[in-house]
């Protein structure tokens, strides 16, 4: 019977087995909806923030103590709401929350301002809530412009030029691609979509290798008349089946939330399409061959269903070296790393993510190189096979 | 037809089979016979080709398992010491498997399937998944899918081990089927009662050497008792038991 018969009928095998396997199903189809869960859920919540801060309701004190004042900050989004309670009160209604923040202006305002002096506001607000910071930095700063406005208009009064107080003007450049910045909020994405191709095929690939052994049906399946080899590759084919269908369900999930997030209310422009998704697919599909064969071979040499679970928990953790790393620090983006599995995924996606034109040489030297490593495992597990402690599981 | 030539096989420090030889012939039941540990399932496992013999060789229909084990193996039908199942596949699913697996494939499978399973009586678990099934029910999976293929020569490592009266009686009639059918059948035990109903020849196996062989009328003449049984234990030994356990480690 020919070699790839014996691939094709074990993999069929395997697949029933699996796709009747709840657990396999489920770390399969699950998985893949917390990534775009995540993305929806971060955008969102930054996005309501934003909106927040654009406009913005202030509760003033003796609002009719700086009319001018109080015209200034109307006429940039700010909704004055006044208020007639004394400075106790104000501080209890900020700390209990029922106020987001409270100014107050005192009733020697006018006259200090007048004589030009320096004419205090008092602004209440509870640094330790994060939702209402946005907006209390707003009014901060507008105040502020205000003042420097004011003041600018007080040296021209007197024949002086206002650049004379302003030795230093602090200009910034982005340099970051828009698409660049929204990338980076993206970050977690080549994570999540290398979980999934070691979360995908796992369940498959222990069943396939320690379980096979602890129901004690290794060794009747090893009898048949076929190579070990077609035996091996047609679980490993199974395994990768599972991994790239929970590598897809991500990608598509995660693209799908992108698409229906609120982008242009934070100023992202994302071009998520068609090519980019293709690039993202193109550097992350093939990491399932390496992960579903690094998860036999591992699953091989454990004793039980239970051990090999935990050795491939542990293993999980290791491609997620590259992308804790690129999180934290600058990876760098050198022609070395795209062969080295998860290393290379990670580059390709930020250059993918980053708007960059990526050359199909990139894609085929990191997928080849996880495929090639992926038969490797797969050739080891296939000589495992023959020996006689890893049959009879001694 | 099964040969067997000085096989020996070693685990660490203790020499499991030493210098094994017997035949099975075709339609002639062999009986492998020893206490537990004498190295049968060792024996066997060579015989199948999943343990590579120190020394000595195996001829299965004049095929070198150790040469040529694929071919070997076409013409083997095993049901080894490990019988264990898919429990999310059903009866017909199993067997079709291994079939699948033997080169069968389209019509031919599925007569051959639908031949098993009336054949052993497996109708009512036919379509169900393996997971509930009883002791009975799983031994006749895995004879059914080691005999898929119709081989020559079938190999069952104590098929009766665990089995009720019913299951046991079953067995009995399927081996003696096989060699009505003209096939080398030969099976192991350490239960004389089951060996004297069933074999033509019987080995007998202990501390990994071959004690005696030939047919039960043989064996009693040769032991100078009447008792099958009293013959198997004086030469066997009952001072073999402490060997036998050190031997058993090799056995997983």
């Amino acid at each position: 019977m020919g070699f790839w018969r014996v691939v094709w009928v074990v993999f069929r095998k395997e697949m029933l087995d699996g796709v009747r396997d709840r657990r396999s199903l489920l770390s399969t189809l699950l998985f893949p909806l917390l990534g775009p869960l995540m993305v929806t859920f971060a955008f969102t919540t930054v996005a309501d923030r934003q909106r927040e801060a654009g406009s913005v309701e202030l509760a003033v004190a003796g609002a009719e103590n700086a009319p001018a004042l109080i015209d200034f900050l109307e006429s940039n989004q700010v909704e004055v709401v006044e208020l007639e309670q004394t400075p106790e009160e104000i501080e209890a209604a900020v700390e209990s929350g029922e106020r987001d923040f409270v100014l107050e202006i005192p009733e020697d305002f006018g006259e200090r301002f007048e004589a030009a002096k320096v004419a205090s506001v008092h602004f209440t607000v509870d640094g330790t809530r994060d939702e209402t910071r946005a907006g209390a930095r707003k009014v901060e700063r507008l105040i502020q412009a205000w003042s420097g406005q004011m003041g600018s208009l007080r040296l021209i009064a007197r024949g002086v030029d206002p650049q004379l107080v302003n030795p230093v003007r602090f200009v910034q450049h982005e340099v970051a691609s828009e698409q660049q910045l929204a990338a980076k909020v993206l970050d977690f994405l080549p994570m999540f979509v290398i979980m999934a191709a070691f979360i995908g095929g796992m369940q498959l690939a222990v069943d396939a290798t320690a379980g096979e052994r602890e129901r004690r049906s290794l060794e009747p399946l090893l009898i048949n008349p076929v190579p070990r080899e077609a035996i091996v590759i047609g679980k490993w084919a199974g395994s990768v089946v599972f991994a790239s269908g929970a590598v897809i369900l991500t990608l598509a999930g995660s693209l799908a939330a992108v698409a229906y997030a609120p982008l242009e209310e934070l100023g992202i422009s994302l071009d998520l399409g068609p090519s980019i998704a293709l690039g993202i697919a193109a550097a992350t599909v093939p990491m399932g061959f390496l992960a579903s064969g690094l998860q036999l071979l591992v699953a091989t040499f454990a004793r039980s269903f239970k051990e090999a679970q935990s050795y491939l928990s542990l293993l999980m953790l290791v491609p997620l070296v590259p992308s804790f790393v690129a999180s934290l620090w600058e990876l760098g983006d050198a022609p070395w790393m795209i062969p080295v599995p998860a290393l290379g995924q990670q580059v390709l996606l930020d250059r993918v993510m980053g708007g960059e034109s990526v050359s199909f040489g990139a894609f085929a030297i990191a997928g080849a190189s996880s495929l090639l490593l992926g038969l490797l495992c797969v050739a080891i597990t296939a000589r495992l096979f023959r020996r006689e402690s890893i049959i009879f599981g001694r | 037809m099964i040969v067997v030539e000085g096989l020996q096989k070693r685990f660490k420090a203790v020499k499991a089979v030493d210098g094994v030889s017997f035949r099975a012939e075709d339609g002639c039941v062999t009986g492998l016979l020893g206490p537990n540990g004498a190295g049968k399932t060792t024996t066997l496992r060579m015989l199948y080709g999943l343990i590579a013999p120190d020394g000595g060789r195996v001829e299965v229909d004049g095929i070198d398992v150790g040469r040529r084990p694929l071919e070997a193996q076409a013409r083997l039908g095993v049901l080894p010491d490990a019988q264990g199942l898919y429990p999310r596949l059903s009866a017909v699913e199993h067997v079709r498997y291994f079939g699948e697996l033997h080169g069968l494939r389209g019509a031919e499978l599925e007569r051959r399937v639908d031949e098993l399973i009336t054949a052993l009586g497996m109708q009512n678990i036919a379509k169900r998944k393996s997971a509930g099934f009883s002791q009975g029910e799983r031994m006749k999976v895995a004879l059914a899918r080691a005999m898929v293929h119709r081989p020559q020569n079938i190999l069952l490592d104590e098929p009766t081990n665990g089995l009720d009266v019913m299951s046991t009686r079953a067995m009995r009639e399927q081996i003696r089927g096989l060699k009505a059918e003209g096939r080398c059948v030969l099976f192991s035990s350490h239960i004389m009662q089951e060996v004297s109903a069933l074999c033509d020849v019987i080995v007998i196996i202990a501390r990994g050497r071959v004690e005696i062989s030939g047919s039960p009328d043989e064996i009693r003449a040769q032991a100078g008792t009447e008792d099958l049984e009293e013959a198997f234990v004086r030469l066997t030994g009952v001072e073999g038991a402490a060997e036998a356990d050190a031997s058993q480690e090799g056995k997983g």
